[in-house]
């Protein structure tokens, strides 16, 4: 989830996230990607809009101001996590 | 013609709300074209691209699960517990009341003995099914109410910790209780069939009324293994207390009508009836009530402690 937050700080599809999502080594289904997509939509942390400029209609999400926070918060938990984990290695 | 993509498109918006229907569907072809044109850039076959691209995808079901927010399981650990508790309490509590309400009407109703018994397992069965049934139907309903799964139904509290199996039923009374029963019984059995004056008024050996006492002996039994394996609660010691109950007015009843004892029997020992029905009515009665009491208060102690 939090990686969708980082990736859509640029609009995208769904689609396109997904190959995104696998180049960067997320292993993610497409049936677990696409309902998260409209959850974080509903819950207002991306916003969505249709471009049919292309060769076929698609649904661009962009991350919204509070997305881009929580993705903030999520961020930092992560370092903490992190840090104390490596902590734990060096330790021994 | 329509597609594979369609079909599978249709299953997928088959459980979701209609308004939501449009942009789902939308955004679902166009994403299932995108993987399908990023297959044929090194394949030629579009058949084949569209076969995997919806391989990818996996079980309409299940998507449309995850785009509604559906549960895709019955009942989900929040509820788990409260769940088995309540099916717990139920099943050792209805269960062997009906057991001894249906031989009752049984016996009752003059049937013989193995088809009284028979017919009283395969009722207290089909009501054990029925509770199993019912308990999970509503609690399946339960989660997939969000307001009314969010709300916890009970808190857990040290207090309700059962208590070690040494303090809930001991294991020297549990056997002893058991034996102490089965010795009698075939004590009564062995008096009866081969002693010089049956102890039991015959009429009441031959109605089958005696292996209602069997079936109660039996209940109280189940009644003790449960306590001793699965804990005892204030549910248990009221289906023991009814099951209490039943006994005395049932007992009382044969006894005081002059059913129980026979007349012989007296006679040859010379003891006046009135008297011993009287002494055996009473006895009956404050057995029933040592065991109801004693049943709340194991299951008051507990609460308390």
């Amino acid at each position: 989830m939090l990686a969708c937050l980082l990736i859509l700080r640029r609009p995208g599809y769904g689609y396109a996230l997904l190959e995104t999502l696998e180049s960067c080594g997320f292993t993610v289904d497409a049936n677990t990607l696409y309902p998260l997509l409209r959850r974080l939509e509903k819950q207002g942390l991306l916003t969505a809009e249709w471009n049919t400029d292309e060769s076929r209609p698609r649904k661009y999400y962009v991350t919204s101001p509070d997305g881009a926070a929580l993705a903030d918060i999520l961020s930092r938990d992560w370092d903490e996590l992190n840090t104390a984990f490596s902590k734990l290695r060096d330790d021994e | 013609m329509t597609t594979l993509t369609d079909r599978y498109v249709a299953e997928v918006l088959r459980g979701i709300p209609e308004s939501q229907r449009d942009d789902i569907e939308r955004e679902l072809r166009s994403s299932i074209a995108d993987a399908v044109e990023v297959r044929l850039r090194t394949d030629e076959d579009e058949e084949k691209a569209e076969v995997e691209a919806l391989t990818a995808l996996g079980d309409p079901a299940r998507l449309s699960a995850e785009y509604a927010g559906r549960p895709l399981y019955l009942i989900g650990p929040g509820l788990y517990l409260s769940y088995t508790r309540l099916l717990k309490t139920l099943l050792t509590t209805a269960v062997p009341l009906v057991l001894v309400g249906a031989s009752a009407a049984g016996f009752a109703g003059g049937g013989t003995v193995g088809q009284v018994l028979w017919d009283a397992a395969g009722t207290a069965l089909t009501v054990a099914m029925h509770v199993a049934f019912w308990v999970t139907a509503v609690f399946a309903a339960v989660q997939r109410v969000p307001k009314a799964r969010d709300r916890r139904l009970k808190r857990w509290v040290p207090a309700m910790l059962p208590e070690l199996p040494a303090q809930r039923i001991d294991r020297l009374s549990l056997v002893g209780g058991t034996s102490i029963a089965t010795v009698l019984i075939c004590l009564l059995v062995l008096v009866q069939l081969y002693g010089p004056v049956p102890v039991i008024s015959p009429g009441l050996w031959e109605s089958g009324w005696l292996y209602l006492a069997v079936v109660f002996a039996a209940v109280r039994i189940g009644f003790d293994l449960v306590g001793y394996y699965l804990g005892w609660g204030v549910p248990q010691a009221v289906a023991n207390a009814v099951m209490g109950l039943a006994f005395a007015v049932l007992g009382g009843w044969v006894t005081a009508g002059g059913l129980l004892l026979n007349d012989a029997f007296l006679t040859a020992m010379g003891w006046p009836e009135g008297v011993v029905v009287w002494v055996v009515v009473i006895a009956v009665v404050l057995m029933a009530l040592n065991d109801s009491v004693n049943g709340f208060v194991r299951a008051l102690r507990r609460r308390t402690a």
